[in-house]
Order: C-alpha cells, then sequence, then structure tokens
C-alpha cells in the first residue's frame, strides 16, 4: 500500500510479459549486421504450444493456446528463455533465423521468481556449430544497448536499439510476488521479444523479459540483468532450482526525527526500522518489530532502507537476493538504542509462494457429492473471481495477519454442482473451510482424509465466518456421489498433488 | 495516492447520499412542472397535509471538522394531534433549517425536530409557538392514523401540485414483509404495493392514506416495475406511543441471528422431525435481549410470546399471515416488555423469560449509522484519528474494498474479538496532514490503534487522555498493523497542533469528543 517492503508480495502487477525477442551480437552497437556471419545464429524464435490449467473446472485438460518467445544460446545445447514463454508448454519448437526447421525441445530448469528457464533441443546436432553468446555486466546509464529477437511485426529476426534509462528494484510480473534488479531500457520491447538477449558491445548484459502495460508511460521495457542471470545459473548449478532465499521482513523508513530519536539511531542516515516480521521467515527468530537495521553483510544500511552496492543504490533486499539457500548473512542491529550482531542462515519462505501465480502445474481439488473444495492460492483467485469478504481478506492478509502459522493452506468451497443431495447448500460457494467433522482444516490433504472418516452418520462442514455448518447425510451424499461425477463428467474426484 | 483515491470516493458517495439514499426515493428525480390538464383534474384539498422543506448539511467524514455542502430535501408532512408534522427521518437527517408550507398559499412558518427514529426512518417535527404558527395551523386540522391495511386493500398516495391542488395515486397492497428501512439492522415491517405513482416535485416523504386516514409514508417506489414500499401505520403508531410517555425508547430487538432449517438433511442432523417447526440460532448479540434471557448459540428457536416460528423464520401473523419472526418483538413490543421464547436445547423445551431492551448504536463497536453530529476525532500533531464507523466505510464502496479498508470493514462484521477485548470503539489513524513533525508518517492511514504511551485505547477519550502522558519527549503510538510503530516529538506536535489551527486546513478545533 505504502512504504516499500523488504518482501516483494507487495508488488504491483503492473507490468504484463512481453514476449520473446532475439539479440543480435554486434561489436559495436551502431555496426551494421550481416545475418551471413553467423553471429546471431545463437538467437532463436521459440514457438510454444501451452495448455492453461482450468482452476474452475480443475478435473479438466485445460486452454489449449500457443504463443511464440525468443532465446538464445548460452552453452552447449543450453538455450536461455524467459520462464514465460515456456509455462505450460506442451511442446516447444526452436528455430534459427536462418533455418526454418523446427527442432523440438524441452525444459531443463525453470525458475517462476525470476522468469528465466533454460532449455534444451531434444536432438542437439543441429546447434553444435552454434557460437553460444557470451555474458556482461551491468550497463551504466545512458550508454546503448539492442534488443534482438522475434516480435509481433514480422517473421524473421528483429533489433531495436535504445539506452539504458534505469536501474532498479523491480516487479517481475510473472509471479505477480517477485521483485528483483531490472533495467529498464528506451528500445522497443514488444510480444515475441520475451526471453531474447539484449547486447552491448557483443556481449549479452540482460534478456528482454517485460514492457510497461499503463497508458501513462512511454518507450519503457525492461531487462533481466546479468546478476539475476548468473544467480539462476549457479542456483542450478546443483541440477535443481532453489528459488530465492529473502528476509521475510518489512521495513519502514526512518524519516521522522521522534521517530529517529526514540530508535535511538541518533540521526546520519543510517539505520531502518523493521516493521514487521514473519515468524517462520529467516529472521523469525531474529528481528523484532522496532529493531533498527545497520547494516547488511557490512554494507551500512539507510533509513530508507537502500544500500551502496557495486556502485550504486539499491535495495538492500539486493545482498540476500545474491545469496542461496543456506548461505549466512551477517546483521547487524540496534535494538532498544543497542548494537547487537547476528549471522542469518537465509532460507526460502514459502508461505508467500501460494500469493504468486504458479505454471506447470495440475490444479488440485477434491470433490464429494458436488461439493469441489480447492486450495487457496492466486490461480484460484483469479480463476473463480472470489468476491467474498472473508476469502478475500484471508488471501490479502495472508502474510500481514500471519494467517499460514495457523492455516498454511486454507482451503476453499469453490462451487456446488446442483443435485437434489447439496440443493440447499449451493449459496455457501466461495467459503473457506474450517473445519469437517470437529477436525480443523489445514490443507486440501486434511478434507480428503476427514472426508474419508466413515465413524458418523453425518458429514457437518463448518466455514469459516459463515452461520450455519453444511450438513450432507453420509449415506445420502456416498449414494449421490456417483451420479454427479457422472453428470458434471468428471473423470477423478480428486487430484492432491504428485506423492 | 491512496489519499487522492480517497477523496474521490468520499466525494462520489456523499453525492450518491443525497442522489439515492436507500429509502424513501419517490419521484423527486424528474421535476414534472404540473401541467394544464393536471391542474384542471377536480382535485380536493386534503387539510392534513404540509409542505416541509429542510436544508440539510452532513459533515466531511474524511476531514471531520469540515460540513458538506448544503443541500435541500423536500416533502409533505402529515399534521398529526397537538400541531406536530410527522415526516420521514430523513427530512430531518443532517438538518440545518427545517420550514413548513402551506401548500394553497404557501405561507410558511419555522420547524424543529421534536423526536426522531432513524431506524424506523420517522421524525416529528413541530413549529414554535408564535402567532405566525398558530395562523399557519389554524386551517389545518390533525389526520388520524389507521392501522389496519391488509394485504388486498386500496390505498392511495398523496402529492400536492404547483398550486396546492391534491394530486392522488391509487395502489393495492400485495404483500406485507420485513426489511430494513434506511440505515443497518433489523427489519421493519413494510407494505409493498403496486400501481403508478404521477412523478411529481414532492419527494422524501410523501403520505399514504387509507380512505381518510394515514396508512404510512411512502419508503421507496421502482417506476420500472410500479412497485412501492411503504412504511406503514403500526410502525408509525408504536412510534408516537413512545413519544407521548415523554422519553423516547426506541424499537426492541432480540439480538440473534436465525437460520432456517427447511434443509432435510440439516433438519435431522439438528435432532428436528420433519413437520416440527424451529429455526436454528447461529448467534446471539452480547448484552443484547436475547442473550439476557438466556438463549445460546445452537439453541432452536420454537416460539415467542406464544407464536410459533416456522422453519422459514416466520410466525401466522393474525393480520398480515406469514411473517418474519423479527416483527414479533420489534413491531408488537416495546422496550421493557416481557417476552416469552420457547427453544429446544438438547432435545428438551427449554423457555426463557427476558425483558425487551434496544441495543442503542453508540453501543456498538463500530457505529452503526451517525446524523446530526460530527464524527469524533483527536487530531495531534497532524495525526488525525478517528472511530471506525460504517458511514466512514460506506464512502468507500463494496468495490473499493481491499488492503486497509477491507481489514477495516471484516473488523465492522465480525466485532467480537475486539469486543472481548474490551474496546467500545475501534480507533484507527485515518490520514496524516503533512506537518514538520509527522515527516515520514503521510502515506499511512487505515491502522488501528492499540496503545498510545503504553495505555490501552478503549475509545477516542482514552487517547486524548493518553497523549497526556508521554514517557519521554516523544509520544509511541503502536500500531496493530504494518509499521506496528510511530513516534511523535511531544513539542513538535504541539506545536504543529497550533499551526493547524485556522492554518490551511481550516481546522477549528483539534478534537470532537462529544
Amino acid at each position: 500500500m505504502n512504504i516499500r517492503p523488504l518482501l516483494t508480495l507487495f508488488a504491483l502487477a503492473l507490468l504484463p510479459p512481453v514476449m520473446a525477442q532475439p539479440a543480435p551480437e554486434t561489436p559495436t552497437a551502431s555496426q551494421a549486421i550481416d545475418l551471413g556471419s553467423g553471429a546471431w545464429d545463437g538467437v532463436v524464435n521459440i514457438d510454444v504450444s501451452v495448455l492453461v490449467p482450468d482452476y474452475r473446472e480443475p478435473w479438466n485438460a485445460g486452454q489449449p493456446s500457443g504463443g511464440s518467445g525468443t532465446g538464445f544460446l548460452i552453452g552447449k545445447n543450453r538455450f536461455l528463455t524467459n520462464a514465460h514463454v515456456v509455462s505450460n508448454a506442451t511442446r516447444i519448437l526452436i528455430r534459427t533465423s536462418n533455418d526454418p526447421e523446427p527442432h523440438p525441445a524441452k525444459i531443463v530448469h525453470i525458475a517462476h521468481d525470476c522468469d528465466l528457464a533454460l532449455i534444451e533441443a531434444e536432438d542437439p546436432a543441429h546447434f553444435e556449430k552454434l557460437k553460444p553468446l557470451d555474458f556482461g555486466g551491468i550497463p551504466q546509464l545512458n550508454t546503448e544497448v539492442i534488443a534482438v529477437g522475434y516480435p509481433i511485426g514480422g517473421d524473421r529476426i528483429s533489433v531495436t536499439r535504445g539506452v539504458v534509462s534505469r536501474i532498479d528494484f523491480r516487479p517481475y510480473s510473472h509471479t505477480s510476488v517477485d521483485s528483483h534488479l531490472a533495467i529498464q531500457v528506451d528500445a522497443a520491447i514488444n510480444p515475441g521479444n520475451s526471453g531474447g538477449p539484449v547486447l552491448q558491445g557483443g556481449k549479452v548484459v540482460g534478456v528482454a523479459f517485460q514492457g510497461f502495460s499503463g497508458r501513462v508511460a512511454q518507450n519503457v521495457g525492461y531487462m533481466i540483468p546479468v546478476p539475476v542471470i548468473k544467480r539462476f545459473l549457479k542456483d542450478i548449478e546443483d541440477g535443481r532450482y532453489d528459488h530465492y532465499v529473502d528476509l521475510a521482513a518489512s521495513d519502514f523508513p526512518i524519516e521522522n526525527p521522534a521517530q529517529a530519536k526514540a530508535l535511538g539511531t541518533h540521526g546520519g542516515g543510517v539505520g531502518v526500522m523493521v516493521a514487521d516480521v514473519e515468524p517462520a521467515g529467516s529472521v523469525g527468530e531474529i528481528l523484532k518489530i522496532g529493531d533498527v537495521i545497520l547494516s547488511i553483510d557490512d554494507n551500512p544500511v539507510l533509513n530508507n532502507g537502500l544500500v551502496r552496492f557495486e556502485g550504486e543504490l539499491m535495495d538492500m533486499n539486493e545482498i540476500v537476493e545474491r545469496k542461496f539457500a543456506g548461505d549466512k548473512i551477517k546483521l547487524e542491529f540496534l535494538r532498544g538504542g543497542k548494537k547487537q550482531e547476528a549471522t542469518v542462515t537465509l532460507k526460502r519462505f514459502d508461505p508467500y509462494v501460494r500469493l504468486g501465480a504458479t505454471y506447470n502445474q495440475r490444479p488440485r481439488y477434491v470433490v464429494f457429492a458436488g461439493l469441489v473444495f480447492q486450495p487457496m492460492d492466486r490461480n484460484l483467485m483469479d480463476a473463480h473471481q472470489i468476491r467474498d469478504r472473508t476469502v478475500s481478506y484471508v488471501f490479502d492478509n495472508f502474510l500481514t495477519d500471519k494467517l499460514y502459522v495457523e492455516r498454511p493452506e486454507p482451503v476453499v468451497l469453490t462451487n456446488v454442482l446442483p443435485d437434489e443431495v447439496n440443493t440447499w447448500l449451493t449459496p455457501y460457494a466461495h467459503s473457506i473451510v474450517d473445519e469437517i467433522n470437529g477436525v480443523k482444516i489445514k490443507s486440501l490433504k486434511d478434507v480428503q482424509s476427514a472426508l474419508a472418516k466413515k465413524d458418523q452418520a453425518f458429514i457437518e462442514i463448518r466455514l469459516l465466518e459463515k452461520s450455519r455448518p453444511l450438513v450432507l447425510k453420509r449415506e445420502l451424499a456416498e449414494a449421490a456421489h456417483p451420479r454427479i461425477m457422472q453428470t458434471y463428467n468428471i473423470q477423478g474426484d480428486s487430484f492432491v498433488g504428485e506423492e | 495516492m491512496k489519499l487522492f483515491t480517497s477523496f474521490l470516493l468520499l466525494a462520489t458517495s456523499a453525492s450518491c447520499l443525497h442522489a439515492q439514499s436507500p429509502g424513501p426515493a419517490a419521484p423527486r428525480k424528474k421535476r414534472v412542472l404540473t401541467n394544464a390538464a393536471a391542474a384542471a383534474q377536480p382535485t380536493v384539498q386534503n387539510s392534513s397535509l404540509v409542505k416541509v422543506n429542510a436544508t440539510s448539511q452532513s459533515y466531511n467524514l474524511h476531514l471531520p471538522w469540515q460540513k458538506e455542502s448544503p443541500s435541500g430535501r423536500r416533502g409533505l408532512g402529515v399534521v398529526l394531534a397537538g400541531n406536530r408534522v410527522l415526516v420521514t427521518a430523513q427530512m430531518a437527517a443532517d438538518a440545518t433549517y427545517l420550514e413548513l408550507e402551506l401548500p394553497e398559499s404557501g405561507q410558511k412558518t419555522p420547524a424543529k425536530v421534536v423526536a426522531v427514529d432513524y431506524e424506523a426512518n420517522l421524525a416529528l417535527l413541530e413549529s414554535p409557538p408564535s402567532d405566525k404558527q398558530k395562523a399557519f395551523f389554524a386551517g389545518l386540522k390533525p389526520m388520524s392514523i389507521d392501522a389496519s391495511a391488509r394485504i388486498g386493500d386500496a390505498v392511495t398516495i398523496l402529492q400536492t401540485g404547483r398550486v396546492g391542488e391534491l394530486i392522488e395515486s391509487p395502489l393495492n397492497i400485495s404483500k406485507v414483509m420485513s426489511r430494513r428501512y434506511i440505515v443497518e439492522g433489523s427489519g421493519f415491517l413494510v407494505y409493498e404495493a403496486t400501481g403508478i405513482i404521477r412523478s411529481e416535485a414532492n419527494s422524501f416523504t410523501l403520505p399514504v392514506v387509507k380512505g381518510n386516514k394515514l396508512a404510512g409514508l411512502l419508503l421507496s417506489y421502482d417506476s420500472k416495475n410500479q412497485v412501492t414500499t411503504i412504511l406503514p401505520a403500526p410502525i408509525i403508531e408504536h412510534f408516537l406511543k413512545d413519544v407521548a410517555d415523554g422519553s423516547y425508547e426506541g424499537f426492541p430487538g432480540l439480538g440473534m441471528e436465525l437460520q432456517a432449517t427447511q434443509d432435510e438433511q440439516f433438519r435431522e442432523f439438528l435432532g428436528l422431525k420433519p413437520n416440527e417447526p424451529g429455526v436454528l440460532i447461529s448467534a446471539v448479540v452480547k448484552g443484547a435481549s436475547a442473550e439476557q434471557a438466556g438463549m445460546k448459540k445452537g439453541d432452536i428457536l420454537v416460539s415467542i410470546n406464544g407464536f410459533t416460528i416456522d422453519s422459514r423464520g416466520d410466525y401466522k401473523d393474525p393480520q398480515y399471515g406469514a411473517l418474519s419472526a423479527g416483527h414479533l418483538v420489534r413491531g408488537r413490543a416495546y422496550v421493557g416488555d416481557k417476552v416469552e421464547i420457547k427453544v429446544i436445547r438438547e432435545g428438551k423445551e427449554v423457555t426463557l423469560n427476558g425483558t425487551l431492551a434496544r441495543k442503542k448504536p453508540e453501543a456498538h463497536l463500530v457505529l452503526p449509522y451517525q446524523f446530526d453530529r460530527g464524527p469524533r476525532y483527536v487530531l495531534m500533531g497532524g495525526l488525525l484519528f478517528q472511530e471506525l464507523s460504517q458511514p466512514y466505510l460506506d464512502a468507500f464502496g463494496e468495490e473499493q474494498r481491499s488492503g486497509a479498508i477491507l481489514r477495516l470493514a471484516r473488523i465492522a462484521t465480525n466485532p467480537e474479538k475486539y469486543e472481548e477485548a474490551g474496546r467500545k470503539k475501534l480507533v484507527f489513524l485515518s490520514l496524516v496532514l503533512p506537518t514538520p513533525g509527522a515527516q515520514g508518517y503521510d502515506k499511512l492511514g487505515g491502522q488501528v490503534v492499540n496503545k498510545v504511551n503504553g495505555k490501552v485505547i478503549n475509545d477516542l477519550n482514552d487517547l486524548a487522555e493518553a497523549f497526556k502522558s508521554a514517557k519521554e519527549t516523544w509520544h509511541v503510538i503502536e500500531l496493530d498493523d504494518f509499521p506496528h510503530i510511530l513516534h511523535l516529538d511531544t513539542f513538535n506536535a504541539e506545536r504543529d497542533n497550533m499551526r493547524l489551527l485556522g492554518g490551511a486546513y481550516r481546522i477549528g478545533s483539534l478534537k470532537r469528543l462529544e
């Protein structure tokens, strides 16, 4: 709402992804490119068939569609692209600029939180002679870059030119909850450019990934900078992507002189207040509300939460961003005016993943006697357009009010498929399930196991903040169940996840 | 940005309040001048009707030291015994000036409110005694009230034209039910009638007569479906009887929530036989009549004062047929009356005896409505604190509820946790004015205040008191929400207070605690 949180979750999803862009490899930006030279052969078009999961009818396959983006060779049969280019893909085809032959490919690693993916051709032979692109560093402001890719407007490779406009911590719209370092350029980045390289001096300085959807801003495109790419590549070295780690605390700038005095910072512009701490996060046991963070890994933290890092003022989270699960950081902070020091072992903070969009996952659900139960997450909230105040409150305040502590996976009664057995229950769709026959529902699996217990003649489902329980007579419900499954064409009555 | 949005919303909804108050929305938008044909119709002057002109001005909920711009309302009042004039409460709401006008001659006299009940949407006006007043009422005679109307009866809506001629629109009562009038809360008796109402200038109050007697006041008219709702005579009689004894108590309520039991599986679960009456009590309001009488959540309510309550929550009214059980208490009984309630508890019938009371709006954690008085507030060094009220939330509209407003709105619907903690009102930081002392806090708003200077804040009086006892040279303000802690320099806050008084924000007082 206000104040920049340390967590990336409050990020507004202003930036819808733009897809695919190739990058030319050129020594100087203004030099003409000879496509015949093969310099850009490593920049490929990625054609994707996707199946968008259906969170309204979770037992269905989903909606087939397709898209196109860009990728580029960074090593032996390794193509880097955006996660959103290949999300929910059922088929991936790679084409190079001078060869119309499609080559089937598959995902090796995908990191939705930083919108990057690594794919490989199923038959590497065709790409063996291509030269991979090299990485540069963080380009300076007002220096020229070119974006290369296969955006809308034609079939062949495209080049656009611009300068580096801004280097900032920005929301990544793919999950709608993550924020990382991003570089803003004024080169045109259009749908299809996504995943393509942005080059300076022939080296990759970023991956084009999103534009700006607002009507106000113009000539705003964003690329994922090299530190984020390098982090991704390092993370997957062990054969697995482990996700970003997070302090899981929010800060509040100390601008008020009384606040500074009371918290004991004595001015000087150093120190940011801790305004919220997630008990399940990395610093849950270390920091408290009202502490003042003075430094992070010996980098002084300014009163607005920024650090000077690699010559630029950046969000202090940028220091944490470069680390991996299990890494340690040193924190210096004030508590009650006294300086303290702590070593924090960083870990991933899971509850907030639920608040972001997820991909490549089969929707989970349980159907019983026409009652459809699904775990609350962003995909579900978007698909069902839930307006119920309690559900909205729980989703919006899942972290701020620490609701995940009591209920790690809230389960929503999303639908009641009408039948004689449940005809009085239809108005209660879009409610959070509190208990079933006295068992507190903390996850979808709890629903399945509570319904499976056959010791009682009635199934009593209590809903959160709803005035009456939903009651089904077990024998009637069980008799109706197969009939409802058949009527509504439901193949399986549950999917609670891969074991 | 949030600030800007809030202002916009507030402005929009404030105008809505005038344009489309949910209640007596007669044909006031289209002001149809009486045409020649209408004037030529043979009409009889009714000597019990007076025009009522009201100027109303509500407080600005966002900047509570200010008032909104005044606006005018017109209606047609009914002269009752003692030269008192009955109108809907909406006519009198936030009134700055009220006057009565004779329809034919245009003669006017000022008026004031004798009694008003916003829940029952009724107000009684009178004109202070004077020669003018005496002359004004000389030709008027009181109308009597007829509470006998039933479904199928013919009634007439009265309006007056430009020169005072009477315009009659005949209607038929098609339904009698229970629903809320203009403010949140339990339902009241309503007649629903069908027929076309001619569109005239008078609006906020129009009398409905049966023969020559008052059968009700118009609540709303849906011109598309030609459906009218009428505030009925039984409620008017109740109001007048209550006013007549000198102290006004209002309409009692039981304070409970009912769940229908038509669902067969649910009935069996509750242990109800197929044709047994009764509804499930799903909630009992703390401190209200039902709780005092010993009613518990989970009871099955089977009768009130000898009337059986069916599985829908209705009883058989001798006059109207099936009607919501709420009317047994609200419409047919008075505060202080005894009530006998039968419930089934653990399979056995239990008789509960109690005395009926009314939960006053002030007794709610979140004020359900407020008229005539300004919102309470405390301003300290640019930080504006208010007590949460339903009108404040309504000003944001249902669609705009997210973030802080969503959290506050949820507390309004689920106040139990805060009430049990001993809170009388929910004090929250509503706005931060850009003073030097509040530097860094100007984007805040919507956070519930928990403690100030170590003292628990149960209402604004506590807050004002707590600000007198800073332990250091700063105030410590603890909030329930992000960022949880604020500090305010005591000296700078006082200095900013002085600058705010009469400054750019035109603040006349740093608090309103009455």
